[in-house]
């Protein structure tokens, strides 16, 4: 009968009308978020061996990573991340060996202006006890500089901070 | 003998509410009464295939989440098998049912979205906003999955990226027993609907040759009532250990293919059924060498994607990177025929066109 | 209780006014410019409180919560939307035909806020009780066409010219079987004073004896207020929002206030022809007569969101379609059937 759909159409909107809303009032109340939730990143730098394998499993060249040798060592002393190039594809978590970069639950990350997007998540000097042996690293990263993969420009801008 | 007047143009979007996205139709209107349809796709271009060229073999993976991001998952399938394919791997037996689960599960959440915005097209928010309700906890499913809710970039080269965490099929599970109270709840309310109907019955007819001649595929294929399903006509993955219907259509209509996409998300829920009762134990990724540099040679593979046939075809020089990526991208292709069916239809016979056709700009321009 | 709240504020005005000596003429005067302001108050105040139903009601049908920020439970929004919108730009595209363009935001309250003077809100509280009143609230209704297509053809958008040209194919072939439905009312009860109309359904609302007219009126009344499903004029889906595409700030909330304000007048008009206006049902007298005719006219205005929010948009061949091939020959089987009724029950002697 003509007709019947359309009644059947009021019922449905009727019953959703009675019943329970299923939107969150966001900033009062929030939705957990999933253990894997790919939020802001995290650094552990402690953990960081430095070893430039989260910079190069990124597609969009995100991380931009400075580091010196410190005794037999490779040393973290600055990790960008440029996250407005980011997709948060999480390629670079996945292929951290180390455990030391992670995901937060932090999904606020948004800033009034771009230059402040860029996420610095180490910065930090170089253990200084053997001068000697920093002076040689320096120059060692200096030389290393073009081989890894991004940091070009950041190898100088180290050097020159330390001179 | 009716008045003939001027001819006027019409720009339909690419700033319209209904054209899903930066499309672009210019209409030469006679009155309400189109006589040429010119579409005009591009203005999403980002040049996925040229950026693969720039990346590793997995650090494609995350860009094709962007085609087709209402079926992300699938989109992702359709490159993952192709290189799997250049390379010969064999990928274990819990990544396969894995696969299909989200697969099928992304091809739900994308027939959501495209009944959903069909009855919003046809003038019925409420629809678009029930099926929107639903296709969250889709999305919701795939955040705890991937951690991302439609940029999943789940799939590996030889597996997928985690196993289902703690909690999944449970949550999975209810979904699926609430899928067929909300089909027909949208059913009541959209299908059921007499304007709608009115609205949507012999529009657009898309007759069965026509159908073949324009490669449609994906249910605006199935609506013409050709019945061709790579699932079942020529199975990848595990696809040929289920048992489900590919739901016909009989007049081409608007109306049919939008009923297919309707009774395709209950077959959906029916291969995610069987695949959680049949789903192994075992490793979620084959054993792959860290660096990813298949032979020299090529590779194309098509899947059933929730629009249509997505081939992709990957060619390797050896090196780490592909040396060429194409997508076969069936929103695009689909599109094909919008300016034959559009003409003779007045505008809102357009937007119903356009919507039942179910496109993705982000795959239609790639 | 409260029954004559209204009547003894007039009268206590107009007391007051002959005690100071005021002459006749002057307090007259005085008397209609405090009932024009009323009534605008009375259309603001219900437009803004509409849309906010009206957007809580789409939200409730859609699992949404709705406005619930601004004021107590967000009573208060459609308030700081107006402020918002009065305090934006106007906006004058360069194709536009100015005078045109400006006056349609301008006048296009007016045929809603006339069509509100004669009616009748309780028992004796018409502002001006007309012997014609049903003619011309008709009359005055209609004339919203005209500036609709005003304000389509001065925005110098292909988008409005499309709306417009709906707007004018729509009003005008649906104003018919508006009428038609009206006209079996009027036969029964012989007169055109919406007050008498009203006391002749003490027995029976019309909706009653006049049931196919109250459907045919309620169909044609949601295209005259240009609501979903016929709702082609703004058509958001395929023409943006038709003769209001162009039209930004106060213009536009001109644009949106009237179309609830043209909801309101049908649905009073419901009210008075069909569901006996400010009688009580049951003889619930205890309640004053303006609550039950409030109540009446807010369960037709629920009705129109509800459906509204349920339904798809009709195609505008189809429209025009059912207007003249459904609605217009029902409505004249109507006048007939009522005629032969009315000479039986005349010929018995009823």
């Amino acid at each position: 009968m003509f007709g019947k759909g359309l009644i059947k159409g009021l019922q449905i909107t009727w019953r959703e009308m009675l019943a329970q809303k299923v939107t969150v009032q966001y900033p009062d109340e929030q939705i957990p978020l999933p253990d894997r939730y790919h939020g802001r990143f995290e650094l552990d730098a402690d953990k960081c061996i430095a070893c430039m394998l989260c910079a190069n499993a990124c597609p969009n060249k995100v991380i931009q990573i400075e580091r010196t040798r410190v005794g037999k060592k490779q040393y973290l002393t600055k990790y960008v991340m440029r996250i407005e190039y980011c997709m948060f594809c999480g390629l670079c978590v996945e292929s951290c060996n180390q455990d030391a970069l992670r995901f937060s639950k932090v999904f606020n990350m948004n800033q009034y202006f771009r230059s402040r997007v860029r996420l610095t998540l180490a910065d930090r000097p170089a253990p200084a006890e053997e001068p000697a042996e920093e002076a040689g690293s320096e120059q060692e990263a200096k030389k290393k500089a073009p081989a890894p993969k991004k940091p070009a420009g950041a190898g100088s801008e180290a050097a020159a901070g330390k001179s | 003998m009716a008045i003939q007047t001027q001819t006027y143009f019409l720009n339909l979007g690419p700033q319209h509410p209904s054209t899903h996205g930066v499309f672009r139709v210019i209409l030469e209107l006679d009155g309400e009464v189109v006589v040429r349809a010119i579409p005009v796709p591009g203005y999403l271009h980002r040049g996925v295939e040229k950026l693969a060229e720039a990346r590793t073999y997995t650090q494609v993976i995350p860009y094709t989440d962007r085609l087709d991001y209402l079926a992300n998952m699938l989109m992702n399938w359709g490159y993952v098998e192709a290189v799997e394919k250049l390379m010969g791997i064999e990928v274990p037996e819990r990544a396969q049912y894995i696969r299909v689960i989200v697969g099928e599960l992304s091809r739900i959440a994308s027939h959501l979205m495209a009944i959903g915005s069909y009855a919003g097209d046809i003038g019925g928010l409420t629809g678009f906003l029930y099926t929107f309700r639903d296709r969250e906890r889709i999305l919701d499913l795939f955040e705890m999955l991937t951690g991302s809710r439609m940029t999943v970039s789940y799939f590996r080269i030889g597996g997928v990226a985690d196993d289902l965490p703690e909690g999944f099929i449970p949550l999975l599970q209810k979904f699926l027993a609430d899928l067929p109270g909300l089909c027909d709840e949208y059913d009541g309310l959209i299908t059921g609907n007499e304007i709608f109907q009115a609205r949507t019955k012999f529009v657009g007819v898309i007759p069965p040759e026509k159908a073949i001649n324009y490669s449609l595929s994906g249910p605006n294929l199935r609506g013409s009532g050709v019945n061709f399903d790579l699932r079942k006509n020529r199975p990848y993955g595990i696809y040929d250990r289920f048992d489900f219907e590919v739901p016909l259509g009989k007049n081409g209509d608007c109306f049919d293919r939008f009923v297919c996409r309707m009774k395709e998300m209950r077959q959906s829920a029916r291969i995610i059924q069987q695949a959680l009762d049949g789903l192994p134990e075992g490793p979620i990724q084959a054993k792959v060498p860290k660096v990813i540099k298949p032979p020299v040679g090529e590779a194309y593979t098509e899947i059933e994607s929730s629009k249509g046939i997505f081939g992709c075809y990957v060619v390797s020089d050896g090196s780490n990177k592909p040396y060429r990526v194409h997508f076969r991208r069936p929103s695009f292709i689909n599109l094909g025929c919008l300016a034959e069916l559009c003409v003779g239809w007045k505008i809102a016979d357009v937007i119903a066109i356009l919507g039942s056709l179910d496109i993705v700009l982000g795959e239609v321009d790639c | 209780m409260g029954e004559n709240i209204f009547l003894n504020i007039a009268s206590w005005i107009r007391g007051l006014l002959d005690s100071i000596g005021v002459p006749l003429l002057a307090s007259d005067i005085i008397m209609m410019i405090v009932k024009a302001s009323a009534i605008i108050v009375f259309i603001s105040l219900n437009v803004i409180w509409l849309v906010l139903m009206e957007r809580k009601i789409s939200a409730y049908i859609q699992c949404r919560i709705g406005p619930n920020r601004v004021g107590p439970k967000g009573t208060l929004q459609t308030v700081a939307d107006v402020i918002k919108l009065m305090t934006k730009e106007f906006l004058i595209p360069r194709s536009a035909d100015k005078v045109i363009y400006l006056l349609a935001p301008l006048v296009v309250f007016a045929p809603p806020t006339l069509a509100f003077a004669v009616v009748p809100w309780g028992d004796g509280m018409a502002a001006i009780d007309m012997g014609i009143g049903v003619f011309y609230l008709i009359a005055v209704t209609s004339l919203s066409t005209i500036i609709f297509w005003m304000g389509a053809w001065g925005s110098g958008n292909k988008y409005s010219l499309v709306g417009g040209m709906r707007v004018v194919a729509q009003m005008v072939s649906y104003e018919l079987p508006l009428v038609l439905a009206l006209l079996g009312v009027i036969m029964i009860t012989g007169t055109l004073n919406m007050s008498e109309i009203v006391e002749a359904q003490k027995n029976v609302w019309f909706i009653f004896t006049q049931p196919l007219a109250f459907l045919i009126y309620f169909i044609a009344g949601v295209s005259e207020a240009n609501r979903t499903p016929f709702d082609l004029v703004e058509a958001e889906s395929e023409i943006i929002a038709g003769p209001y595409t162009e039209y930004s700030g106060m213009g536009y909330a001109m644009f949106m206030l009237t179309e609830y304000a043209s909801v309101l007048v049908i649905s009073i008009m419901c009210t008075i022809m069909f569901l006996g206006g400010w009688l009580a049902p049951f003889g619930w007298t205890f309640l004053p007569s303006w609550f039950w005719f409030f109540l009446k006219v807010y369960v037709m205005i629920f009705l129109f969101m509800w459906i509204r929010w349920t339904y798809p948009r009709i195609r505008v061949d189809q429209l025009m379609g059912f207007g003249w091939k459904v609605l217009v020959p029902l409505s004249l089987a109507n006048i007939f059937v009522t005629g032969i009724g009315m000479y039986v029950y005349r010929s018995i002697g009823w």
